[in-house]
């Protein structure tokens, strides 16, 4: 049987993990990829791990010269995400199907929910940012604000604190994560016109159904037994 | 297929932390701040919720009225009329409230784009707005420094009150004076027929004070340039007073079927039954008492002095061929008819005589207008309690705007491209509608840089083949930049998009004009902040005139607007800023009427520089006109610019200002100015050229607006759409029955510049010989709710599957071809003949 110690070892490490997920898919649709970003993507070691993961990022992605390469990136960052004209709107207002229809449109009922339920957990939005609240790479970088948060207090040992992270990550999870990511993923899977962008939201999409099943970080039983274990 | 386990998840894992260990992730944040256990906020949408009413004013049309705007939690939620507005007494139309649509549009541009592709192929790229300001500056800088900076055209659709003083302001502070309106497109030729009469342009109809209200071709209860204000007033004159309502119209509109008596009229003749209307009450006397009292402010022959007789006299005969009789055949009105509403406006007192589109849109349009003027002045029903009076709007103070000390324009607004057969000789509000199709004639090198501003070119103007031939031309026009908050019909042959914020997420003093005719005062605050990178447009001329080294007072149109409001006069005494931000709107309570009447001081006229001019009546200073050439008053240019009084007898006058046209200070219904120019001074019936052979089987296309769009910027709402999706020609069934059509037929509309596909609507409403069209409908790229093109993948509606509807409509304007009035250059929307077949 592990000792408590180990217990909020393995649990920090793993929320710090999911942490580092949820940064590293909040830059991606934060904005186009920039050369650095390019570099360590295209980074052997990285390559290796989407090589495990049986990504297919095309050979486009790695014979194309580097100023082309990020051009077509950014050219269908816009075409997606962006627009004008047809174009898959990365807010949770648009594809949150919500029992009172208040849905399908910018500003809706869920970027209020949103905006308050993270200023409600003491985050505001910086005055520099300028896109609507609801933005998935908000929501992304929210996740990873809280994990963040949930692994320095096993660190600390404040089991309240870890107690309280937990609890905003699965309802923010339950109420709007997994409400649309999922159908926003699949729209990008489908009409993605380069493999990168359809591979990050297959990763994304996958990412959130391991965070519900498995990982849960604070919704799943097992986790709720790690927990209570810690506890003890 | 990916596939992410709890395995090899601790390795993208750790992949992704080392990316992020660059600093990368720091980059693009959105939030600040640390988790709080305790913050004292519950996050439920159901409770605590803190609803904000802010004033502002509504942009959806012209009208501009003032509302209420309720904000939750940052979003806006609804709008409703201000109670406290003079103008409005709290109602805004089914347009305004949907103003909801404009800010939430999915469609909505919320970054700055340059194009990638080839123009018009519709592939973007991301910009950061300081990518897009250096360009742009860059361009305009350029052509300054090679000395032409008017080969940068500004053209703006709508553009009022401070977003005109400053935009335009700092675009002419570049040094360009390449500027295009849209007002050609509106009502120019009325404004110019009221310039060459009683100077300055707007009228306004004291409906609250009236006892007759006689309409010619204005659809006034559904849409105007002053709608609800007027509307509103409208509808209560007749259920609370009994005021009767006649409206002659091609169509049976709602304010037609509103009205206590609907009179058919042929298309375009309203001008022939104003001028035989005119002839009734001189042959009838009617001009008597209040009509001769006004004549003394007349200019009716060619001496300003004449006496009442000699004026009566000179109309008479001018108007004697003008009979009841002679009109009947023209307009298809009943002779009898005609005497009965000319004696019923001449003997009702005070009355108001409406006239717009219906009436103007036409070859005769300025001089329709002109014509209105005389039965106005002979009836005594001008400037008066309950008559036509002259428009009272807000006096804003404005801040400081820089000015250039050299300015060049290309002369390409005022008329018709070579090889038209027309020419405008007073196109005092340009023929900004014929700019495309002369940019196509002089062609490249004309202009090196477009910017289009609230503006749709290729959609609102005629020949709509025409303008996209140009507009992706890209010898023509070399860079081509669009500030819109929207994608759209023309935006999609831009080079670069400006995404502009939407008119409840920016700041305005606004000065619409005031049917009590006391005139208010009332701003437009920003709801919402912007969405996305959203910027007004005012700010990035602000920014790019500091680039250019052009200093202002302000960084924002904000704080402009807040200058300006702070510096004005009964406002600022009122508390300025903060008054006008908590209230909304102010007014000094004062009626303004029979301006002309009032007595100038006579130390005016002893002031250095003031000359008296015999011809005209009229003391002037040429100094302060800048007139390098003195020919007299009425043939110096720009002469009106130093217009100080009137001489009626032995009294000095205010008169009637003049604007624009060296017009003396009386009401001018013999025209100096256009007799000048070879045309007749009176008011003169002269059919339309097209007119002449008409064939049996023409019919006259006129199009018109329903009350829930405007033009060209509602379409894409959500809600209006679903009101008025798509249109149809409406047919009388005679017509149609001559045809084999029957209602909801596809048919087929052809003139001799192109043809269209409509569904027809069969019905009594309109009349025979007529077909006619709404022109709000048929976008081919204006968003989802305007053009049915919406995202494949990403515009999900819950309301789709209520969409009972199939098509978007057809837009008339691919059908009519882009020419001008006789006097103005005015479009004339609605002199188009077309054939008519079944589909």
């Amino acid at each position: 049987m592990k000792k408590s110690r180990d217990i909020k070892k393995e649990m920090s490490e793993l929320a710090s993990q999911r942490s580092s997920v949820y940064g590293f898919l909040a830059r991606v649709y934060s904005r186009e990829l920039n050369s650095a970003l390019l570099n360590r993507i295209q980074d052997p070691r990285f390559m290796g791990v989407l090589f495990d993961l049986e990504v297919q990022l095309g050979d486009e992605f790695f014979s194309r010269p580097k100023h082309e390469l990020l051009e077509n990136l950014a050219v269908e960052y816009t075409r997606l995400f962006l627009g004008p004209g047809r174009h898959i709107s990365p807010h949770e207002s648009m594809h949150h199907q919500r029992n009172d229809g208040d849905w399908g449109k910018l500003w809706g009922a869920s970027t209020v929910e949103v905006k308050k339920f993270i200023e409600s957990a003491g985050l505001h939005y910086k005055p520099e940012y300028t896109g609507l609240p609801d933005h998935i790479s908000v929501e992304l970088e929210f996740m990873q604000v809280l994990t963040k948060e949930e692994s320095r207090a096993w660190n600390r040992n404040d089991m309240d604190r870890v107690h309280y992270c937990c609890q905003i990550e699965k309802k923010f999870m339950n109420e709007h994560l997994l409400k649309w990511v999922h159908i926003f993923c699949n729209k990008v899977i489908s009409d993605a016109g380069m493999s990168f962008y359809r591979e990050i939201a297959a990763i994304t999409k996958n990412f959130m159904e391991l965070e519900n099943e498995e990982l849960g970080g604070c919704y799943s039983k097992a986790y709720e037994e790690q927990l209570l274990k810690a506890r003890n | 297929m990916i596939q992410l386990t709890r395995r090899n998840f601790m390795k993208f894992a750790a992949a992704s932390g080392a990316v992020l260990a660059t600093g990368e992730g720091m980059k693009s944040k959105a939030l600040a701040g640390t988790v709080q256990t305790q913050t004292g906020r519950d996050f439920s949408p159901t409770t605590k919720k803190e609803r904000q009413a802010i004033p502002t004013a509504c942009w959806q049309c012209v009208a501009r009225d003032s509302m209420i705007g309720f904000v939750e939690d940052g979003r806006l939620v609804k709008l409703e009329g201000h109670p406290k507005s003079i103008r409005g007494n709290g109602h805004i139309c089914a347009r305004g409230m949907a103003g909801i649509n404009q800010v939430y549009d999915p469609d909505r541009i919320l970054y700055p784009m340059k194009r990638t592709g080839a123009r018009g192929e519709g592939k973007w790229k991301r910009i950061t707005w300081d990518e897009a300001v250096t360009e742009l500056t860059d361009r305009i800088k350029k052509l300054r420094d090679e000395g032409h900076p008017e080969k940068f055209i500004f053209h703006y659709g709508r553009m009022k009150a401070s977003a005109a003083k400053l935009i335009g302001g700092l675009v002419e502070a570049t040094g360009t004076g390449s500027i295009g309106n849209h007002t050609s497109l509106c009502e120019a030729g009325k404004w110019t027929a009221q310039e060459l009469t009683w100077g300055g342009h707007f009228d306004n109809w004291d409906i609250d004070k009236t006892k007759f209200i006689l309409n010619f071709g204005s659809n006034i209860l559904e849409t105007h340039t002053n709608h609800m204000p007027v509307a509103h007033r409208i509808m209560n004159a007749k259920v609370d007073r009994g005021v009767r309502m006649v409206t002659f119209d091609v169509r049976m509109s709602n304010t037609a079927a509103k009205s206590d008596e609907w009179i058919p009229i042929r298309q375009g003749t309203d001008m022939a039954v104003f001028l035989a209307m005119t002839n009734v009450v001189l042959n009838k006397g009617l001009y008597k008492g209040d009509g001769e009292e006004f004549l003394k402010y007349c200019k009716c022959t060619e001496k300003h002095d004449d006496t009442v007789e000699n004026k009566v006299e000179a109309l008479k005969k001018h108007y004697a061929n003008y009979t009841p009789e002679w009109a009947s055949k023209i307009s298809g009105v009943p002779a009898a008819k005609i005497e009965q509403i000319a004696t019923e406006y001449a003997t009702t007192k005070p009355a108001v005589l409406i006239a717009y589109r219906g009436a103007i849109t036409t070859y005769n349009g300025t001089d329709s207008e002109r014509a209105r003027m005389v039965l106005n002045s002979l009836t005594g029903n001008i400037d008066n309690p309950g008559g036509n009076c002259k428009a009272v709007g807000a006096g804003w103070a404005s801040a400081k705007i820089p000015k250039s000390e050299t300015k060049k324009a290309k002369d390409i607004f005022d008329g018709a491209p070579k090889g038209q057969p027309e020419s405008y000789p007073f196109p005092t509000h340009h023929a900004s509608h014929q700019v495309l199709p002369r940019i196509k004639a002089s062609g490249p090198g004309t202009f090196e840089l477009a910017l289009w501003y609230c503006y749709t070119p290729a959609y609102a103007n005629g020949d709509v083949q025409g303008n996209i031939d140009v507009l992706k031309d890209e010898k023509l026009l070399p860079f081509v930049v669009s500030v819109d908050p929207f994608y759209g019909d023309s935006t999609h042959y831009a080079d670069m998009i400006l995404p502009d914020a939407t008119y409840l997420e920016r700041y305005d003093w606004e000065d619409m004009v005031d049917p009590t005719q006391i005139g208010e005062y009332y701003i437009r605050q920003a709801l919402v902040k912007p969405l996305g990178e959203s910027r007004d447009f005012g700010d990035v001329m602000i920014e790019i005139c500091n680039r250019l080294g052009i200093k202002t007072d302000y960084k924002t149109k904000e704080e402009y607007v807040q200058q300006s409001v702070d510096m004005t006069p009964g406002v600022k005494e009122a508390g300025g800023w903060e008054y006008m931000k908590k209230n909304g709107v102010w007014n000094d309570g004062k009626a303004k009427y029979y301006s002309y009447k009032k007595e100038v001081p006579a130390e005016a006229i002893k002031e250095a520089g003031v000359v008296y001019d015999e011809e005209a009546g009229v003391y002037w200073n040429p100094e302060k006109a800048h007139v390098t050439e003195n020919k007299g008053y009425f043939r110096s240019k720009n002469a009106y610019k130093g217009y100080v009084a009137t001489k009626m007898g032995d009294k000095l006058i205010a008169g009637f200002k003049p604007d624009k046209i060296n017009k003396s200070g009386y009401m001018e219904l013999w025209s100096q100015p256009l007799k000048d120019v070879g045309m007749n001074p009176l008011p003169e019936w002269i059919p339309a050229p097209e007119h002449a052979n008409i064939a049996p089987d023409d019919l006259h296309l006129t199009t018109f607006k329903v009350v829930v769009q405007t033009h060209s910027r509602t379409a894409n709402c959500k809600w209006l759409s679903e009101i008025y999706p798509q249109n149809q020609a409406w047919m009388n069934p005679k017509d149609a029955a001559a045809r084999g059509i029957k209602d909801g037929d596809r048919i087929k509309v052809k003139s001799a510049i192109g043809e269209m596909e409509i569904l027809a609507h069969v019905t009594e409403n309109a009349q025979p010989g007529h077909i006619n069209i709404s022109h709000h409908k048929g976008h081919w790229a204006y968003g989802r709710y305007a053009s049915g093109k919406k995202s494949p993948v990403g515009a999900d509606d819950p309301d789709d599957a209520n969409i009972f509807w199939k098509g978007f409509g057809t837009h008339p304007n691919w059908i009519i071809p882009n020419k001008g009035d006789r006097i103005a250059g005015y479009q004339r929307w609605n002199d188009t003949l077309v054939k008519v077949t079944k589909a």
